[in-house]
């Protein structure tokens, strides 16, 4: 369980993270979610105890992260995969870790096995590692301790396609054993993958969060008719809103709503679907455009 | 997905990192980079080269154990403080401090530790010196006609051991203090080779600042205990000790406050 409640951190007059507020719990992946800059890392790196915060509280089973005894036996952490003395081996690194925490370094081999690098590849330094390659030492190095609570920052990043899935499936069964993983990403087809709820962050500010269905089924309904102006008119006599979108109309109503009043007019639809995402990626575009906060805090479709 | 087992919560009585283990991870750090091994061995190999040259061509009578220890004492004293600088401004230039600081969160701890190692990898390179003094000046005894005097006092291996401690200790302020590779070696010559030059300079100049500056300036504090017989007086621990306040108690007080407050990315 990961708790953060109003927290805040300013560097100078700039609020990278405002009044942040969230929950993690255990036996669910929770996926972080915001552009870049949007104060993702420095939430985590308070969480971690290496950012210290201005107000506001981050606590991991309660407890300060700093308190907690022997950390990478109860909390497993990847910040920056790239953090690393460039010219130790993957190996090494981890040998380190294991001796820090006073493992047997038979775990070492484990986690080699574990995120699949080899032993030649362990024995190279770390300046010649490929960033998939490091992202894959990082999130073996966060396990190492076979903690019960996981926080890894853009862990997906520099993953091939097989690299998400085979994540996705890690992460899945630790959640399923009841472990709390917090991941972050700037991308929302990752975290889609990847998350069962999801928090969304822009300019500082927590903007949505839920579960990932909570907040897909939100993102309201795709519709596409054989006389575009009819479906217009059908959904204005259902009192449904509606917007342009590609060849059909887009609306934050549920298919079903859709669906009856286009049959209640005879409208012939070509298609009608969930949005499935597409509201929530067009919240995050919106984010991801500067100077767009205002707008967006205020007057978000919901 | 619901869960299985118990939600997992952090144990708060489980033994936390032992200051033993932190150290011995810390001498690790300092030997299994290329840079790391390779400059405590250069270090020796440039011992075994000045000693090699001074045994070869110094006047056979004047050749001792005390003078070719100081030979190596010399190396030592240049290069040695050096490695608690690498140990430590390392952790910033190579980021490494976000991994060490997430596995032992309280900062103090890591700071002991480093300089523990620093103290302990110098003690090892100290007594290699050592030994290469004594092997070196034994071979070239053999090739070179006449005897050596193998005599030793225990007062020079004590001064020397501590000037070298004290070098450590140094290094490692400034290392605390400027948290840089580059800044902080620049930053260890600038103290150690120029500000003798500069204070010299300067004392031959003012009188006033001649009487102060044993008060102040470490390097010329320490003469006492290489000079004359050794033995500093009390006045002259006192020197000691208001310089030693001055160039290794408030760099180290203010970098490791510093460092406890401190963001680490
Ligand atoms: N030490 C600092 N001084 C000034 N600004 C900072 C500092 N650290 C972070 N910031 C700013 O805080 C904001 C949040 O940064 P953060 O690294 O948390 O973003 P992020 O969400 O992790 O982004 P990304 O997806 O690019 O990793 C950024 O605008 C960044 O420039
Ligand atoms: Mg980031």
């Amino acid at each position: 369980m990961i708790t953060v409640q109003n927290l805040s951190k300013s560097y100078g007059s700039f609020r990278a993270v405002d009044d942040v507020s969230f929950t993690c719990r255990p036996g669910a992946v929770t996926g972080f979610l915001g552009p870049n800059g949007a104060g993702k890392s420095t939430t985590m790196r308070i969480i971690a105890g290496l950012t210290p915060q201005d107000s506001g509280q981050a606590l991991v089973s309660g407890v300060p992260y700093r308190e907690v005894p022997n950390p990478g036996t109860q909390v497993g952490v990847l910040l920056d995969a790239s953090a690393q003395h460039a010219g130790r081996t993957g190996r090494e690194i981890l040998t380190i870790g294991a001796r820090t925490m006073g493992l047997p370094l038979t775990r070492v081999d484990e986690m080699l096995e574990l995120v699949s690098l080899t032993d030649s590849e362990s024995k190279r330094r770390v300046r010649n590692y490929s960033l998939g390659m490091r992202q894959r030492l990082g999130i073996a190095h966060a396990l190492l301790g076979d903690p019960k609570i996981l926080m890894l920052d853009e862990p997906a990043n520099g993953l091939d396609p097989a690299g998400i899935h085979w994540m996705r499936s890690l992460l899945r069964e630790y959640a399923n054993r009841g472990g709390t993983v917090l991941l972050s990403s700037h991308l929302l087809h990752e975290i889609q993958i990847i998350a069962d709820e999801i928090i969304v962050i822009g300019n500082g500010k927590i903007v949505r969060q839920g579960s990932k269905d909570e907040l897909l089924d939100a993102a309201g309904t795709y519709v596409q008719a054989e006389d575009p102006s009819a479906l217009a008119r059908a959904l204005t006599a259902a009192g449904l809103t509606a917007s342009p979108q590609g060849q059909g109309l887009a609306t934050e109503a549920t298919p079903l709503e859709v669906g009856r009043a286009a049959a209640a007019a005879g409208v012939v639809l070509v298609e009608l679907r969930k949005a499935d995402g597409e509201g929530l990626e067009e919240m995050f575009l919106q984010l991801t455009a500067p100077n767009q906060r205002d707008q967006f805090t205020n007057g978000v479709p919901a | 997905m619901s869960t299985t087992t118990a939600p997992a919560t952090v144990d708060t009585s489980a033994p936390g990192v032992p200051l033993s283990r932190l150290v011995r991870v810390e001498v690790r750090k300092a030997f299994d980079t290329r840079a790391g091994f390779w400059f405590s061995t250069s270090i020796l190999i440039l011992c075994a080269l000045a000693l090699t040259f001074f045994v070869s061509f110094v006047p056979i009578d004047t050749l001792t154990f005390t003078n070719s220890t100081g030979v190596a004492g010399g190396v030592l004293g240049y290069f040695l403080p050096i490695i608690p600088i690498l140990l430590v401004t390392s952790e910033w230039g190579q980021r490494t401090g976000l991994v060490t600081f997430t596995l032992e969160p309280r900062r103090s701890r890591v700071v002991l530790a480093k300089f523990a190692a620093g103290v302990i990898i110098s003690l090892a390179v100290i007594v290699v010196a050592f030994a290469l003094a004594a092997g070196i000046l034994g071979i070239g005894s053999v090739f070179r006609d006449g005897s050596v005097d193998w005599s030793i006092s225990g007062h020079l291996i004590f001064n020397f051991v501590l000037s070298n401690v004290i070098g450590v200790f140094l290094g490692f302020a400034i290392a605390m203090l400027l948290m840089n590779s580059p800044a902080a070696i620049v930053g260890y010559f600038v103290y150690s080779l120029v500000l003798p030059i500069v204070v010299g300079i300067v004392s031959g100049l003012v009188e006033w600042f001649r009487d102060l500056a044993p008060w102040i300036e470490f390097n010329t504090a320490q003469n006492p205990l290489f000079t004359g017989d050794m033995s500093p007086t009390g006045e002259e621990w006192a020197q000691l000790a208001t310089s030693g306040l001055i160039w290794l108690v408030l760099p180290l007080t203010f970098g490791v406050l510093r460092l406890l407050k401190s963001e680490v990315k």
